[in-house]
This record gives C-alpha cells, sequence and structure tokens, in this order.
C-alpha cells in the first residue's frame, strides 16, 4: 500500500525541515571537504543547522537526535569562537557526516513508525575525543576551556523563581579588550556559564546572538548583567573567568529594589514584567508554554536559549526572533516555491492523462464516422482542446521535472566516504547537473549510479602507489556528468583509473562457460566483451571489499536501467579509465508510440524505439531449418521475431505478406518484429502492470486506447534478448 | 461547543463504523462454478460488473485470463473456474466480473453466475472434511463449509484463491536474493 502522510502533522514539518537542513549541511560540508578548513560563513551555518535540528529534536522529544546534534553544535561552538588552528579538516568533515548520517537514519526510523532507539554514545564519545583533542591541541597551558554550551532540553520551560532570602542581586559590568573579535559570542558564553547559578539574569545589550551589530556595542559601552543568585562575588568572578579576552569584569551588589528596576540607562525594548505577580508571571508563562505546544513550532534560534532559565517574561525577545527568521527566508527565495506532496502530483498527473485519454475517446467516437455529417465546429473546437490538453500535459511534465543535482551531490559523498576508506586521493567532478529529470526516473538512477560511482572510486581508479608506479603524475578523478540529447539524458561516469582488463575478463568469462569455444578471444570486439560484465555473477575483482566485488553490482545496474527503458553503455582504455554512459528516457509516464494489432490484441512499441517499416515479400525471408528466421532488406540481415508466435497467441497472421515488419533498433542491435496491422500513432499514458502479473519479458506497461480497451507496451530492449 | 464535543465523542467511539462492519459481518457473497456454490466475505467484494472485453497477457497462468480497463484502473481479471481447474466455459450474458480487493491488491474475478448474498452464522460453518475429496488442488482455497438452509457454500479464502502457492513461493526467493544485493 502506498504510504500516506499525514502533511499537517507537526512531526512532517519536522521531518521535512530537517531534511532539508540536513541536505543543506551535506552540499555545504561536501563543497568545502577540499579547502584547508572550513570559512565563517559554513562554520555558523552548521553551528545554526545544528542548533536548529537540536531544537526541534527536543520539541519532538528524540533525545538522542537532540544528544547528537548538541554534541556537534558545541564542536562548531568551539571552532567559532576559538578559531583554534590546525583542525584536521578532513577529521572534521566525517564527524559532521557521521553526525547527518546518525540523523537522517533516525529519521527514516520516525517516518517509518518503528522506535528512535539509535544510540548516539558512540558518536558523542567520539565527538568529545575530537573536541578535547582541539581544545588540548591548541592551548597547551593550563588556561581553562571556555564553557561548555550547557544542555538545556528545550521542551522544558522555566518560570521565574520565587526570590528567596538568601538570593542576592548583582550588577556586573564586563569591559572586552577592544580588538576582541566577535565579543557577542564571549558574552554570550558568560551568559550561558552564569545560568548554571542564576535564579534570575538579565543582560544588555539583551539581542547577543542574532544581531551581529551587538559585537560592537558590547565593545564600546561594555556589557551589563543583572544577575540574581545565592553566590557571593568571588564564585561569579570564578565562572566568568577573567582572561578570555575580558579586560575587566565589576561587580556590585546591589539591593533587590534596584535589580528589579533593570538597567537604569533605560534599554530600548526591553520590558521587564515587575508589576505582576508571580502568579500572574506564572500565567503568562503557562500560555507560552500552550502556545508553544499548540503546533506554533517556532525555529530555535540560537536567540531563544538565553532567554531559557530564570528569565522574567521579556517581551523584547519577539522582535530578535523575527529578525532572523527573515533572515532565513531570505537566503534561498523560499517564498516563490510551494512544497507538495508528491502523491497529490501523481494524481494530478494520473488525472491530465485520464483526460488525454478522454479526449481521444471523444475525438476519435464511432458516432463522428456517419457519413453526411458537418463537423466544422466541432473539428475547431476539438482542435482547440486538443491544444489545450497539450500545454497541460507540458506543464504538468515540467513540474515533475528536477535537476539531477541532488542526486549528483550525494554521489560527492561516495566519493568522498569511500576514497577517505580506501586511502585514495581522487577528486570529484560535476557537469550539467543541472539537467532535469522526470522525478520518477531520478528515484531509479540513483542506485544504478551509486553502484557506478562506487566501482570507478573501488576498482577503476588505482591505488595512490599504483598511480605513481605507471607513472600518472596526476590525481585520480572521477567526472559525473549528465546531458540532454535527442529526448533522452545520457549520464556518465567516467574515472581515469586502470580501465576494464580485457583479458581477465575474457578469462573469466570462458571459465564460465559464456563464451562460444570455437571463437578465438580476438574476435570478439571490446563492446561485447565489456558486456560480459553486466551478467550476474561477474566480478574480476578478486577481492571481495567492503563496497564491491560481490558480483551483483553490474547486473543490477543494467536491470534497474532496463525497468524504466534505459540502456548502458560501456567504453574503458587500458591504462586510461573507463566510461559508463547511461541512457535513459527524459520521462516515463506520456510516450509517442505506435499502436499496432497481432491475433486479437493491440501492442504500443515506442515510437523512438522503431526505425522503419517495411513490407516484405515472401521471397526476402531466409529460414534456418530449426525455425529461425531472417529477412534481406536492402542486402542488410535481419533476424525476424513473430510477435504472435514469440508470446504463443491465436490467430495471427502467418504469411509476411499479409503483415509488417517493424525494424527496431536497440543499443546497435536491430531485430525486425513481424506484426499483423499497423493502426496508428498515438501519444500514450504509460500505466504499469498489476503486480499481481509477475513481469513478462519484453513488455514493460500497459495502456488505455481510444476505445477505452487496453494494450500492453512492448518493451524493444525485452523483444531483443 | 457542547454540541461538537458530543458529536466528536460519539465518532470518537466510533459507532458509525462498526455498525457498517457488523451489517456486513457473516454476510456472504455466493457464486456458481461448476456445480457447486461458493461464497466469499462480503467485505472483500468491492463490485460486480458486467463481463467486458479482456486484454490478454502472453506468458502467464491460463487462469489469469487479462486486463479490464474498470474506469481507468487497469486490474487483472482470473477465472475462477480455471482457477479451480474445471473445464472452461464460453463467457454468456450471465458471466460477470466479481472485483475483489484483498490485501489492496484488486483483482477481477471472471464467475459463471453471481448467486445472491446470504448470512451464514459462525455456529453454521464447518471446518472443510479432511477425507474425501481429496484433490489437492481442490481443498486448499476453501477454508470451510457454510450451511444455508438444506444446501451448502463453499467458503473461499480470498488469498489463497489470488495467489498460487507455488508461484508465490517463487516469488518469495526472488524477493530474498533482491534484498541480499
Amino acid at each position: 500500500m502506498a504510504e500516506e502522510f499525514n502533511t499537517e502533522g507537526m512531526l512532517d514539518m519536522y521531518l521535512f525541515e530537517n531534511e532539508q537542513l540536513l541536505e543543506q549541511l551535506q552540499d555545504r560540508v561536501l563543497e568545502q571537504k577540499d579547502a584547508e578548513c572550513f570559512d565563517e560563513d559554513s562554520i555558523n551555518e552548521i553551528f545554526r543547522t545544528m542548533h536548529t535540528i537540536k531544537g526541534s529534536s527536543g520539541i519532538m522529544m528524540f533525545d538522542n537526535i537532540t544528544a547528537v546534534s548538541h554534541k556537534l553544535e558545541d564542536v562548531f561552538f568551539y571552532l567559532r569562537e576559538s578559531h583554534p588552528e590546525n583542525v584536521p579538516h578532513l577529521d572534521l568533515v566525517e564527524h559532521v557526516l557521521e553526525v547527518a548520517d546518525f540523523i537522517s537514519n533516525e529519521m527514516d526510523k520516525i517516518r517509518s513508525g518503528s522506535p528512535v532507539d539509535g544510540d548516539a554514545s558512540e558518536i558523542i564519545a567520539r565527538l568529545d575525543k575530537f573536541l578535547n583533542m582541539l581544545k588540548n591541541g591548541i592551548k597547551q597551558e593550563g588556561t581553562e576551556p571556555p564553557p561548555e554550551n550547557v544542555h538545556e532540553e528545550p521542551k522544558q520551560f522555566y518560570i521565574a523563581p520565587v526570590a528567596t532570602s538568601a538570593s542576592r542581586f548583582y550588577k556586573i559590568y564586563l569591559t572586552f579588550f577592544p580588538e576582541t573579535e566577535m565579543a557577542n559570542v564571549h558574552a554570550y558564553k558568560t551568559v550561558y556559564a552564569l545560568k548554571e547559578i542564576a535564579e534570575d539574569l538579565l543582560y544588555s545589550p539583551d539581542d547577543i546572538i542574532a544581531d551581529e551589530g551587538s559585537a560592537e556595542q558590547i565593545l564600546k559601552e561594555g556589557f551589563r548583567i543583572l544577575l540574581q543568585a545565592q553566590c557571593d562575588e568571588q564564585e561569579i568572578r570564578d565562572i566568568i573567568g577573567v582572561g578570555y579576552d575580558i579586560k575587566n569584569v565589576d561587580i556590585f551588589e546591589c539591593k533587590a529594589e534596584e535589580f528589579l528596576q533593570g538597567f537604569d540607562f533605560g534599554e530600548q525594548g526591553v520590558q521587564i514584567d515587575l508589576e505582576s505577580s508571580v502568579e500572574e508571571i506564572e500565567n503568562k508563562a503557562q500560555a507560552e508554554k500552550k502556545q508553544e505546544e499548540s503546533g506554533e513550532k517556532e525555529e530555535k534560534e540560537p536567540a531563544k536559549p538565553k532567554i531559557a532559565p530564570g528569565d522574567f517574561v521579556i517581551k523584547s525577545k519577539e522582535p530578535g526572533k523575527h529578525k532572523t527568521l527573515a533572515k532565513d527566508k531570505n537566503k534561498g527565495e523560499k517564498a516563490s516555491f510551494i512544497s507538495v506532496n508528491v502523491s497529490k502530483m501523481d494524481q494530478l498527473m494520473e488525472l491530465i492523462g485520464e483526460l488525454v485519454i478522454s479526449e481521444s475517446v471523444v475525438l476519435q467516437s464511432p458516432d463522428l464516422k456517419v457519413p453526411g455529417l458537418n463537423l466544422n465546429n466541432f473539428n475547431k473546437a476539438a482542435s482547440q482542446l486538443a491544444k489545450i490538453s497539450t500545454d497541460l500535459q507540458n506543464v504538468i511534465m515540467s513540474m515533475r521535472m528536477v535537476s539531477l543535482t541532488n542526486t549528483f551531490q550525494k554521489m560527492n559523498r561516495i566519493v568522498f566516504d569511500v576514497s577517505r576508506k580506501l586511502g585514495k586521493d581522487i577528486e570529484f567532478e560535476m557537469v550539467g547537473e543541472h539537467t532535469e529529470v522526470d522525478k520518477n526516473i531520478i528515484e531509479h538512477i540513483s542506485d544504478p549510479l551509486m553502484h557506478l560511482v562506487r566501482n570507478a572510486v573501488d576498482h577503476g581508479i588505482e591505488t595512490n602507489e599504483e598511480r605513481a608506479e605507471s607513472g600518472k603524475p596526476d590525481k585520480g578523478k572521477v567526472i559525473l556528468s549528465a546531458r540532454t540529447e535527442a529526448g533522452k539524458v545520457w549520464i556518465s561516469v567516467e574515472d581515469n583509473g586502470k580501465g576494464l582488463d580485457r583479458d581477465k575478463i575474457l578469462a573469466k568469462a570462458r571459465k564460465q562457460g559464456l563464451l562460444d569455444d570455437s571463437k578465438s578471444d580476438a574476435s570478439y570486439t571490446d563492446k561485447e566483451v565489456f558486456q560480459f560484465i553486466t551478467l550476474p555473477g561477474f566480478s574480476t575483482n578478486e577481492q571481495v571489499t567492503e563496497y564491491s566485488g560481490r558480483g551483483v553490482g553490474m547486473d543490477v545496474v543494467v536491470q534497474n536501467l532496463q525497468a524504466i527503458g534505459g540502456t548502458l553503455d560501456i567504453e574503458s582504455t587500458a591504462g586510461f579509465g573507463s566510461v559508463m554512459s547511461l541512457k535513459i528516457p527524459l520521462t516515463l509516464a506520456i510516450i509517442n508510440g505506435i499502436v499496432l494489432e497481432t491475433g486479437n490484441s493491440s501492442f504500443v512499441m515506442e515510437t523512438g524505439a522503431i526505425k522503419e517499416f517495411v513490407s516484405v515479400k515472401e521471397n526476402m525471408m531466409i529460414r534456418e531449418p530449426n525455425g529461425d528466421e531472417y529477412v534481406m532488406i536492402r542486402g542488410e540481415c535481419f533476424p525476424v521475431r513473430r510477435l504472435g508466435k514469440w508470446y504463443g497467441m491465436s490467430a495471427y497472421k502467418e504469411s509476411v505478406e499479409d503483415g509488417m515488419m517493424l525494424i527496431l533498433e536497440v543499443e546497435d542491435k536491430k531485430v525486425c518484429l513481424f506484426v499483423d496491422k499497423l493502426v496508428g500513432e498515438q501519444e500514450i499514458v504509460v500505466k504499469p502492470i498489476p503486480s499481481y502479473i509477475k513481469k513478462v519479458k519484453g513488455l514493460s506497461g500497459c495502456t488505455q486506447l481510444g476505445d477505452g480497451s487496453i494494450a500492453l507496451i512492448l518493451d524493444a530492449a525485452g523483444l531483443l534478448e | 461547543m457542547s454540541e461538537t464535543s458530543e458529536l466528536k465523542a460519539r465518532t470518537e467511539e466510533g459507532q458509525a463504523v462498526p455498525n457498517e462492519r457488523d451489517e456486513q459481518k457473516g454476510k456472504y457473497m455466493t457464486f456458481k462454478s461448476g456445480n457447486e456454490y461458493y461464497g466469499l466475505k462480503i467485505q472483500y467484494v468491492k463490485e460486480i460488473i458486467q463481463f467486458q472485453a479482456i486484454t490478454a497477457i502472453p506468458e502467464t497462468e491460463t487462469y489469469i485470463k487479462g486486463l479490464i480497463n474498470l474506469r481507468g484502473k487497469v486490474i487483472p481479471v482470473i477465472d475462477v473456474r480455471l482457477r479451480f481447474k474445471q473445464e472452461p466455459i464460453e463467457y454468456d450474458d450471465r458471466t460477470c466480473i466479481m472485483v475483489v480487493n484483498v490485501k489492496s491488491t484488486t483483482v477481477g474475478l471472471i464467475v459463471e453466475k453471481i448467486a445472491e448474498v446470504v448470512e451464514i452464522k459462525e455456529e453454521n460453518i464447518l471446518p472443510p472434511p479432511s477425507i474425501g475429496r481429496m484433490e489437492k488442488g481442490q481443498n486448499k482455497y476453501v477454508y470451510g463449509i457454510g450451511k444455508v438452509g438444506d444446501s451448502v457454500k463453499l467458503l473461499l479464502d480470498p488469498d489463497k484463491l489470488l495467489n498460487d502457492e507455488d508461484l508465490s513461493a517463487a516469488e518469495q526467493s526472488d524477493d530474498v536474493i533482491l534484498e541480499e544485493e
């Protein structure tokens, strides 16, 4: 049964948003994987992404995701405010990807409804180790590490605690060295540290994270904190810790009244709810909590946590938040896109298909064939209708077209992972990743591409040592390219590795009894030889590695491609690398087809596969004693396949002079298909054959004809086998 | 407010749904094939349509007659007589296609003649006799024998009716291979 998601739910939003965030994250990380280190923007973005995921996962109570994202956030928090040098960049990239994988894995579990039980402790431990290494690597002297980005559960809501008699009130003034960069972050850090002990905490400027300008303000005017806590001045000093770019810390104890007055310099917009009694504040807090629960899932921007524990309800947080949200929006021009559930698109597609069919039912209605009818007006209206429905089809098709960028990005990831594991130095290049393909097709080519890319990295490209030995100066390189040509999409995976070993393949093929013993090795063309590797159970790699070598890869690639009417072309030069080209149709849903009849059944053959129609004479036929037939057409000899006989049907035409020959061409192979009768060309809407019926060779689907009857769609590649 | 909550409460209790189910409970669609009458739980039966032209599919089991177009949806049809390994008969105007939906697979069953909808109480259903009629192909689809007055109906397990055991076994092993990949 098709999986249906309730798009309204919070969970769906959560999954959807996080999925996008993770995708962006991965793109970002992979983009810079070859750089020396992440640039400022990326560090900020990764930090932000992790923070958002942490926040929303906290609300949804997926604790392991929260924990992992928190840990990575810590790492980037450190990177962003300490600017450590000598960060092992590739390790860092790997850590980020690992976390991204973990989270997407957990999200899959959420989606399928199974418990979110992934064990995060291992990853966290690794990240901890990494973080410690970073810290120790940079600061040999015993300066204390920056305060941890305190983990708090965003799902909890804190209300202002009642001041007890033991509480003391402090005004704290921090001044930073004027050359300090990102003073706001340092201030934020301090605030975080103080939260540990604070019963209440207020600071100015208040918008230190979202507002970048606050750094300047802090440098100029200092950073002011109002603190209510049960500890003495010395403890506070210890917590703040002089030395980390803080020039001076002034702490004044004050009275409760003074504290409640807030900052006497009248901060713009900061209002503290002072007059309300504790109950009122509590009520308000509860109201807010409700609001949060009622599905208003707010993005947990970094600005949010600072008002978490022990704060009064500070109204000024609202504008701050709006600002950050708006900022995010602007980035991807998201406003001009809406995301639509795929099943709705499919439904629309199906309906348009129905419309196209019923249009032809109307236009081919037998009632119109009555002689003597004046159809002038009807024909005018009909051509208008036909025009609109064609436009409609084009529009829906264009809506379903998706660029290959995402798929290619995934391959980038694979190259990165595999080459790292195998210790090969490999460059990855994408060409024409913006080529657009029908969404259904993208789903089908992702796996084959993955196999091919893995193969290229694992088998194709030699190890660094081998490359050096064979005198190849350049780095190993994998080029993934896409282009459209003649209504097909060509995607090729090219590597500059060692190429396919023709002799090895031949030897293996001979061992497996695939070769004709009477033929010499030399009589096989390269193309024929390379085709062997697409057979099941054929792998020349002696060693099975984690990635490939079990001999199930290439035949699956070919199978998957055939399922969508695609083909695989292999070219290879020993010593210089190989090119695997996939040729796939642009779209699956509506194709141009020739309707034909054999026996009592109608069939459709895709127009693109037919080279020509020929009416042949009996004397052009050549028959072998074993029943194989050939036909000579203009001096060329084609094998003949009689459709009726092939499918064991009844009442088909025997004599070749009564029927029609179709010359089909698939991948340079040609065959003559003999059918009874041609009916005509038509746009057909491809429908799958119900899964209840097992797959029949040579049939790729079915469709509904103008008269409502069903025709089977022939698959030229299947007929050639 | 109170009205809506009341309504809500009622629907939450789900009274409407069980009612419908209660109505269907114990009811069987009966049809004739060969000399026997067969019964199929009515909740599996979606609709009964007139016999229409079938597009044959090559290289399938003989009892799978082909595909029909049910208002734009392509569904396979099987001939119940052939499924029971009975002699095929000519289709006439009494031949019907009973569209059934079993585990989200929609299949049309060609039956000789639709009989009626009968109610068979639980206590009137006997397990199929273990001796007699031991012909293997026959017994596996029949999970019980329902008594209605003097006559008996053979009650069919639709899942077994649609899925050939050999076939599904083969398919399953295929699946296993695919998963390994």
